[in-house]
């Protein structure tokens, strides 16, 4: 693995809280520029708590540990701001939020972006020769750009469309929280084709799954496995492999390695 | 403020402008008679179950006074007014019809007449025109406007007779001081007529009357009436409303509410299927920023077999406002077939903000659906952080969902104008609003 990529996300010791439960539990992480990191483990591992802490998902308490990102404190950054600075968090489950027009949302979000880094808003014929462009890239229809967010989209389109969103927003550090689950093979094709279409040597991309068979498509650099609210164990492509014959059973905290 | 009660002090007003008002010994009988019982009876209070959100001293707060106004220039009423071409203007300054401020032409089979005019004209063909109140509660300020019964507009479309153009009901208030007018509105939709009917209310300046409205519809069989109301007044006005709906067989009535301004509202709609297969759309929404008050009551009286009511409701309160919806639905042992639905949903934006709602069934038939639901919440978490996970910040992510909110129920309103003005209103009392301009 190479160190020669910009530090990216540096997360160490974190230590997290919901309600009375401690979710994680001491979890460090280093993600560098043009890296795929896969982050793996069972359900209730804390996997979404993790995506959800680093973009800014109220309800958390951090108790102990830091989160950088490009250097700065990210834990005291607010959402909006976390993604202006170029962070995205595609959601596992993507809320429907009727009203909202899709094309509204997609212009706020972009101009806001824009607007934060002292460029000029893109004009309505620019935007939407670009979304239009990333639509068809995703195999989306047109009309659901007029639709209410998500409303009505189906699990498949939901996905897409935060794929979709993604690539328009161009983020520095993605995180993926479970975007393969609930896709059927096709569907996951063309989440994979989007995802690796958007590595580059100036991005990170962290891919949150349960299953390894994402990485199929999107061949990851480092593999993590997620256990009791920690990184317990780490490595290359092959460790998701492993995974996939033995299961999670063998890494969990107190179980001697075999 | 003086000491006296509402009672006393309606009482001293008619006293002393009775005798000003026309139509001879039937109509100061008929005044008289209303009085009588109104102070025999009192103005609603929170004992009456359909009055008991209602802040009551606040309408205690306005003079029952009727002096006229002196009358505005039209340029002033005009610029209040939405431009929608080819409407058949009606206006009514301080309830009283205006002529000046009317579209003078009417197309065949439109009819408007100035119901002050009638009454000194052909009192008994008055008399015998306006409906007497009854004795609930509910009727209690329709009664008010009975006692003071002085003018108004009568709108009659001939049997068979469509429209085209919306018939644009303009009700102004003009009085610089507190003070209540009454006003009347009689609407005949002749069997099979087709038309629009668009109401809306403003006042000029800092105008701080309070207006109370009893008005009438009859839809004769058939027809079909489309009715937007738009409450536009501004911070220091009031407005208590009393609608007589009565709907023929086959009929279609729609009404479009958009109670987005004034400092309080009070709106009942009393609403009769008499005739089989007669239907109602309902769509309503209110907004209570600020110190607001907005109290809806409709009651719905299903009497015609397979007749069919669905009511949508939405309710905002921000800042200290106050919103109450009480929705009764009966359906009668004549309504066999019958579909009612309704839907009360509501937004609190801050938690000094209240809303009551209060749906009530009564069904004394088998064989008819009826279903309802009224749920009041906060804004989703879930929806804010999403959007701000793209960048929105929090205050325009506020704005944008809670415009989300009502958008369903301005989008069926049918003219685009009247859309327009219920968007702009709904944005424009929202937090940040320029944050979420190209969402409008």
């Amino acid at each position: 693995m190479s160190d020669d990529g910009q530090l990216i996300l540096e997360v160490r010791d974190l230590v997290v809280r919901a309600g009375d439960r401690l979710i994680l539990d001491g979890l460090s992480l280093a993600v560098r520029a043009g890296e795929v990191h896969a982050i793996m483990g069972p359900n209730g591992s804390g996997k979404s708590t993790l995506t959800g802490v680093l973009a800014g998902r109220p309800g958390f308490e951090v108790v102990s540990g830091s989160a950088t990102y490009l250097g700065r404190d990210l834990l005291a950054m607010a959402p909006e701001l976390r993604a202006r600075e170029g962070l995205f968090l595609a959601f596992q489950y993507p809320v429907e939020i009727p009203g909202v027009n899709n094309v509204y949302l997609l212009k706020a979000a972009l101009n806001a972006q824009r607007k934060h880094r002292g460029l000029p808003e893109l004009d309505a014929f620019e935007f939407l020769n670009l979304v239009r462009a990333k639509l068809a890239s995703m195999r989306m229809d047109e009309t659901l750009l007029n639709r209410g967010v998500n409303e009505g989209f189906s699990g498949g389109e939901k996905k897409r469309n935060e794929i979709m969103q993604m690539s328009l927003l161009e983020p520095t550090l993605a995180l993926l929280d479970e975007t393969d689950s609930g896709l059927d093979i096709d569907a996951l094709k063309v989440v994979a084709e989007g995802v690796n279409a958007m590595r580059a040597p100036s991005r990170a991309i962290v891919l949150v799954t349960h299953y390894q068979r994402l990485l199929d498509h999107v061949v990851p650099d480092q593999v993590h496995v997620l256990a009791g609210g920690r990184i317990v164990k780490s490595g290359g492509r092959e460790l998701a492999l492993e995974l996939e014959r033995r299961g999670y059973d063998w890494l969990r905290p107190g179980t001697a390695a075999a | 403020m003086s000491a006296a009660s509402p009672i006393e002090r309606i009482s001293a007003a008619h006293a002393r402008l009775a005798h000003r008002l026309g139509g001879g010994a039937a109509w100061a009988g008929r005044r008289h008679a209303a009085l009588g019982r109104l102070v025999e009876r009192g103005l609603p209070d929170r004992r009456d179950e359909n009055w008991k959100y209602l802040d009551h001293a606040r309408i205690g707060e306005y003079a029952f006074d009727a002096e006229p106004a002196a009358r505005p220039e039209p340029a002033s009423v005009n610029a209040r007014l939405l431009g929608i071409p080819a409407a058949h203007r009606v206006v009514l300054l301080d309830g009283r019809f205006s002529a000046p401020l009317s579209t003078p032409a009417l197309p065949a089979g439109l009819e408007v007449i100035d119901i002050a005019a009638l009454i000194e004209r052909d009192p008994e063909a008055a008399n015998s025109l306006l409906r007497a109140p009854g004795d609930s509660a509910d009727d209690r300020f329709a009664l008010l406007a009975d006692a003071f019964a002085a003018g108004g507009v009568l709108i009659r479309v001939a049997p068979g007779c469509e429209v085209a153009e919306p018939v644009y009901l303009a009700h102004v208030a003009t009085a610089g001081s507190p003070a209540i007018h009454q006003a009347r509105v009689v609407v005949d939709a002749g069997a099979g007529s087709r038309f629009t009917l668009f109401e809306h209310f403003v006042a000029l300046g800092e105008a701080a009357a309070l207006g109370n409205l009893a008005a009438e519809l009859a839809l004769g069989e058939g027809s079909a009436v489309s009715h937007l109301r738009l409450h536009q007044h501004g911070p220091a006005a009031a407005q208590v409303e009393t609608w007589f709906v009565r709907a023929a067989a086959r009929s279609r009535y729609e009404q479009h509410l958009l109670a987005l301004g004034g400092r309080l509202l009070r709106s009942n709609l009393d609403l009769v299927l008499e005739g089989a297969h007669a239907t109602c759309r309902l769509d309503g929404l209110f907004l209570a920023d600020g110190e607001r008050q907005v109290d809806l009551l409709t009651k719905i009286t299903h009497r015609g077999a397979a007749t069919e009511t669905v009511q949508e409701y939405r309710g905002i309160a921000a800042a200290r406002g106050r919103g109450a919806f009480n929705g009764r639905v009966t359906v009668e042992a004549s309504a066999r077939g019958s579909n009612a639905s309704q839907t009360s949903r509501n937004l609190l934006l801050s938690p000094l903000a209240e809303i009551n709602t209060r749906p009530q069934l009564e069904i004394n038939v088998d064989d008819v659906q009826c279903r309802h639901g009224a749920t009041t919440g906060t804004l989703d978490d879930d929806h804010l952080f999403y959007l701000r996970s793209r960048g929105l910040d929090e205050a325009a992510a506020r704005a944008l969902l809670t415009f989300a909110f009502c958008r369903d129920v301005i989008g069926r309103v049918p003219l685009a104008a009247v859309r327009e003005a219920a968007e702009a209103l709904v944005a424009g009392v929202l937090p940040d609003r320029e944050l979420i301009r190209g969402a409008v």
